[in-house]
């Protein structure tokens, strides 16, 4: 019985419903108190029992348990470590303060969300492979567009980043763990609240109006839509909740001698999204909340009577979602330039240039959201200004290509898959940011906005530029992860498959968009069946490519090789611990000599991890909860 | 092994691109022009892909070369160069590009004045305005001369500028005309305006390009079987013709001030 009252999975089956019966209960108490009727209003109840369920799951699994023992004035051991580090698989169903451990379980959960999501695409790809409408009806059609969309942005591309960045990042920066590890457990376990959410409104007639929910579709839309809305603002705190650990961390944990400029771009490009995600996310919470509230509370925020306005909307919504096509791909370019110096033998080109196009991407990112409204009949005038601020965030992306291009120059490079993911991202996010440039320009943009054009431009940047960032990522830390090799041939072919497939997907797309195919449709005029029928062909053994990953990563985490400690030759820190790094990381304090990216100079270090000295006087410190 | 030299190599890298870009060109054929603004649009799609196919170009070249001359052998405990970073070289690629995107944004900045007619379409030209709504659009114009009832497709008279006022009954839609390369959404609560100049006698398509419920597919006059109104581009003779047509058919129904829907929903 002790195992319902302990923070399990288990404990959560019964929390999540006994707080949002709690939740019933009082809203049940009010509606009657204030004679509001009907007194059980269906949608009133779902929402607030979505709420209060889960605040209940996060209480189920753990979250508050130091916090309130805290609270209550309980005793607390400061070096009670129980729910630190991952003994068994098990451990990592449970509430764990181990950065490691939440590294592995953001980046697992969040990549069985990009099957999910990735499925949803297969099925309407499988609709649209023929003209004419044959599996779904329109309905279904646009519940999978809208699922597949947001899945893939709120449950697998913003959060993936923060897995990988939680794994590698302190060991990185020679910490022994994140700032708040405690916030940094809920901020994971928030996550599979938000994509609980945004799955089981399938069973409320989920949500239609695509990722981006405007109104006043949202308000005619089924009570999904208010899943969708609340999905996505629990993600949103979990990703708000992570930058404020990732910004502490990096900025006050940092080993000795790891001055800014000896950091590891991926921590700077870490640094520059963690600033993005804490000053962008909460605009799209309060669009949502705003959203929310006209539906499910009656207010006009952006109804069209009543005083509200839909532009509004627009403008709030992509005030963070155009921010966060950068809070998707930054990372990803730390994540290159670390893969690509390790493996190409030699320093990142221009390393202080691919630092500050970083801070520079992430603050001109700020200045482009209307891009995505030229044809929405906003004020004229805001049009050139917003144009000439997106021209401009090519200068530095085209600084951090041209910096890769230099690297790998007079390198000697691996071709190791890790490698291979690097290489050919370089290739397709090219593509991505010249159709960006085209679509930059106002009368251009217009003439073809809405259309498959843009789906195709966004697929190769969030495809053909964060998801062979994140592959190239995973097979790069994978040995130290796991303490085992991948399989090199499965994973060519991984990236050959997906390489080829990933462009017969996307590029014909750019073809139907200029001749007049829109977007978000289920049926289409006949001149556009044969690149439909190509399109979806390669759809589906792009999605089968996947498997091959996946078989690759679960079989050898058994039976690969056993790496060693540093397979890459890697000078970064991770690469200074054994594989896998033990559960409090460094022994002692590591100090940072030099820069991070020495390759190629007899004997150089960028840190040395020295011995633990054998009589450490542990400096207790007093916890909030004990005894003055 | 002798060294690469990088300048030879950027003129090949740009010549591939330029014949990347014009492959792309003349392979894919873009809907007919139908107006005095697509031709504009066009060639600011050639000039915009000719610098994009070059940068491609330059870069693919670079990166398999790269790989193929750079590329360890087995075995290989070479390390590379201990090169930092050339500060002339850094320089240059931060300069290229931004003339590149300055050329585009004034590549943009021309045709968008030029093309930009709604002043001049305000005053003299046919004002049409369109209501949409779920799942169909519906046509007010001549307004202060002839109601039009009964009418399917938009009817408009080549080489006169049109200007468009467009609302919403409900949700957001857009009025997408490729042939026109022209696109304005029909946003609630306000009046968008757009404008453009027919330049060809024919009949195009009409896209709704934003999702706008279950009927959006459907919202497409291209799609077989679709019975949502096209534009009608006529003469300038065969446009009064038909307004008179239209008159007359009003006065005989002894309807007044009655416009009718253009009913494109799908059941
Ligand atoms: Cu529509």
């Amino acid at each position: 019985m002790t195992s319902v009252l302990k923070p399990t999975l288990a404990r959560c089956l019964w929390t999540a419903p006994a707080f949002a019966a709690l939740a019933v209960l009082l809203t049940t108490i009010a509606r009657a108190t204030f004679g509001m009727t009907p007194v059980l209003q269906e949608d009133t109840l779902l929402t607030v029992s979505y709420i209060a369920g889960g605040i209940g799951f996060i209480v189920g699994i753990g979250g508050f348990d130091y916090w309130w023992t805290w609270m209550a004035g309980g005793v607390l051991d400061p070096h009670d470590h129980s729910t630190h580090g991952a003994k068994s698989w098990r451990d990592y169903f449970l509430f764990n303060t181990d950065h490691k451990v939440i590294g592995i379980q953001y980046i697992v959960f969040t990549f069985v969300m990009f099957l999910v999501g990735g499925m949803f695409a297969e099925v309407f790809r499988s609709e649209l492979a023929k003209p004419g409408q044959q599996v779904l009806t329109n309905e279904q059609y646009n519940a999978m567009i809208s699922q597949h969309g947001t899945i893939m942005i709120f449950v697998f591309l913003v959060p993936i980043f923060a897995g990988i960045g939680n794994y590698v990042i302190p060991l990185m920066l020679g910490a022994a763990d994140m700032a708040f590890p405690r916030l940094n457990a809920v901020s994971f376990w928030l996550l599979p609240v938000a994509a609980f959410t945004l799955l089981s409104s399938f069973a409320f007639g989920s949500f239609d109006g695509g990722w981006t929910g405007y109104p006043t579709l949202s308000e005619q839309s089924p009570f999904g839509m208010t899943l969708y809305q609340l999905g996505i603002q629990l993600a949103g705190a979990s990703s708000i909740a992570t930058a404020v650990n990732f910004l502490a961390t990096i900025i006050t944990m940092r080993a000795p001698g790891m001055t800014l400029f000896r950091m590891p771009l991926l921590v700077w490009a870490n640094l520059a999204t963690s600033a993005l995600v804490v000053a962008a996310t909460p605009f799209i919470a309060g669009a949502q909340f705003m959203s929310m509230f006209d539906r499910e509370m009656g207010t006009h925020f952006f109804t069209m009577g009543g005083g509200g306005d839909t532009l509004v909307y627009q403008h709030i919504f992509w005030f963070y979602s155009h921010p966060a096509v950068y809070i998707m791909v930054l990372p990803g370019f730390g994540i290159i330039s670390e893969v690509i110096a390790t493996h190409a033998r030699k320093p990142v080109f221009g390393y202080r240039a691919v630092a500050f196009s970083s801070a520079g991407i992430a603050v001109l990112g700020f200045s482009v959201w209307a891009h995505h409204m030229f044809a929405s009949g906003m004020q004229s005038w805001l049009r050139v200004p917003i144009m000439l601020a997106t021209l401009l965030i090519a200068v530095p992306t085209g600084i951090k290509i041209f910096s890769w291009l230099g690297t790998l120059w007079d390198g000697v490079i691996r071709m190791t898959t890790a490698n291979l993911f690097a290489i050919g991202f370089i290739f397709t996010f090219v593509i991505g940011g010249l159709s960006g440039v085209m679509l930059a320009v106002i009368p251009f943009d217009v003439s073809i906005t809405n259309s498959y054009f843009i789906v195709a431009h966004f697929h190769y940047v969030l495809f053909g530029g964060s998801i062979m960032t994140i592959y190239a990522g995973l097979y790069h830390w994978y040995p130290k992860v796991t303490g085992r090799m991948y399989n090199e041939k499965l994973g060519r072919w991984h990236f050959w498959l997906t390489f080829v497939f990933m462009n017969l997907t996307f590029f014909p797309m750019h073809y139907q968009g200029l001749l007049g195919m829109p977007r978000r449709v289920a049926d289409y005029a006949p001149q556009f069946e044969w690149s439909n029928t190509l399109i979806s062909i390669s759809a589906f053994i792009l999605g089968a490519s996947t498997l091959i990953f996946v078989y690759n990563l679960i079989h050898s985490a058994r039976h690969g090789k056993v790496a060693g400690d540093n397979p890459w030759g890697g000078l970064t820190l991770e690469w200074a611990l054994s594989s896998p790094p033990p559960t409090f990381n460094f022994p002692a304090t590591p100090r940072v000599i030099g820069g991070p990216y020495r390759y190629g100079e007899e004997g150089a270090r960028h840190a040395i991890v020295p011995e633990p000295e054998p009589a450490v006087v542990e400096k207790t410190y007093a916890a909030a909860g004990d005894q003055a | 092994m002798k060294p690469i030299k990088v300048l030879p190599l950027t003129i090949i890298g740009t010549l591939v691109g330029a014949i990347v870009s014009a492959v792309l060109i003349v392979t894919v054929t873009l809907p007919e022009q139908a107006s005095v603004q697509a031709v504009a649009i066009d060639n600011l799609y050639v000039y915009m892909l000719g610098f994009s196919g070059v940068i491609f170009g330059i870069v693919t070249l670079f990166l398999i070369v790269a790989v193929f001359r750079f590329r360890a052998r087995p075995n290989d405990t070479r390390e590379g160069a201990p090169v930092h970073g050339i500060t002339w070289l850094e320089v240059v690629w931060t300069i290229i590009p931004f003339i590149i995107v300055t050329a585009c944004a004034y590549g943009g900045f021309v045709v968008l004045n030029d093309g930009n007619v709604e002043a001049q379409a305000r005053t003299s030209g046919q004002v049409v305005h369109i209501e949409a709504y779920q799942f169909g659009w519906k046509y007010d114009y001549l307004a202060k001369n002839v109601d039009l009832t009964q009418q399917a497709d938009l009817v408009l008279p080549v080489g006169e500028a049109v200007f468009f006022e467009l609302t919403t009954k409900d949700v957001i839609h857009s009025f997408w005309v490729p042939a026109w390369r022209m696109q304005m959404n029909a946003t609630p609560g306000q009046v968008n305006t757009t404008s453009t100049t027919p330049s060809k006698v024919g009949t195009y398509e009409i896209v709704c390009a934003f999702l706008c419920g279950v009927g959006h597919t459907g919202m497409n006059s291209s799609i077989e079987g679709s019975i949502i109104p096209r534009v009608r581009v006529v003469t300038r003779a065969e446009f009064d013709t038909w307004v008179a047509e239209q008159k007359a058919a009003a006065e005989q129904q002894g309807q007044t001030a009655t416009t009718q829907t253009t009913d494109g929903s799908v059941a």
